[in-house]
């Protein structure tokens, strides 16, 4: 997928997290994997790391060899992403309390994502 | 995970999904209604005694985040509890055969998942239509699953 339609699939699932309430912490938590995992590929894509024909899916399914190139890349990026997903069984998939704090923590993430995405290329 | 919770998840996602705009937010309606779709298939598992119900949660097919002894979740090994989707990891043995009907049913979903949602295939309203039709029927197996007696998991 090119970068431009990552950007797009990002901004437009964020307004749909919007829409979720304090009772939908697993969909807010998704959400933010879905829609940072696109600004992860926007950005590598825009860096000229990966092209469209190569996006990342999910973080825990990166050989260690592409983890540590795109975390040459960004570091910090890749370790936002991997936390977002390291949330995901707790919450999404189990019952652990603390779901609202977990997907608090997921969004601010995901901001953080977005704006490493806005500061280099939007 | 424990039959109720999953309930309480699919009842929580299905309001969400009701808020949402079928094609305006397809992603986030879709995520909802696969979910709701794999946490049905993982109550009627439990209930048919296929796998275990207990609150220990998959991070891949037999890896399991299970509460230690001081409480902090730590990955192990664990016999089938619930899976991530279906046929992640595939199930042994001969299941019932309407638990069969809400896995093919989710193969209906499962199947425009990487295409839509992660690929460059544009979600349709003929695409959405047959997802939710797809849920309806899993839904509809569950309810009918809870309305019977369960087993309890035996090895």
């Amino acid at each position: 997928m090119e970068a431009l339609d990552h950007r797009q699939r990002a901004e437009r699932i964020e307004r749909s997290i919007a829409k979720c309430g304090d009772a939908d912490h697993e969909m807010k938590i998704e959400g933010a994997m879905l829609a940072g995992t696109h600004w992860v590929n926007f950005i590598l894509h825009r860096m000229g790391v990966t092209r469209g024909d190569l996006d990342v899916m999910h973080s825990y399914m990166l050989t260690v060899n592409e983890l540590r190139k795109y975390s040459v890349a960004d570091a910090e990026m890749m370790a936002a992403i991997a936390e977002i997903e390291d949330i995901r069984p707790a919450h999404v998939r189990g019952n652990v309390p603390g779901g609202p704090a977990a997907a608090k923590r997921a969004l601010e993430l995901l901001a953080t994502l977005r704006a490493k995405a806005h500061k280099l290329f939007v | 995970m424990n039959i109720a919770s999953h309930l309480d998840k699919i009842d929580r996602f299905e309001r969400l999904r009701e808020r949402l705009d079928t094609m305006g937010d397809f992603e986030l309606w879709f995520w909802a209604a696969m979910n709701t779709g794999t946490n049905a298939v993982n109550a009627a598992l439990h209930h048919a005694g296929a796998t275990i119900a207990e609150d220990v949660f998959p991070t891949q097919p037999g890896v399991y985040l299970v509460p230690g002894t001081d409480g902090k979740l730590e990955p192990a090994f664990r016999p089938p509890g619930d899976v991530l989707h279906v046929g992640r990891p595939k199930i042994e043995g001969k299941l019932p055969e309407d638990v069969t009907a809400m896995m093919q049913a989710m193969e209906v979903i499962e199947h425009h998942r990487d295409p839509c949602i992660r690929g460059e295939r544009d979600a349709t309203p003929e695409i959405a239509a047959e997802c939710a039709q797809a849920l309806e029927k899993v839904l509809a197996l569950l309810r009918q699953r809870m309305s019977t007696p369960g087993k309890a998991w035996k090895p």
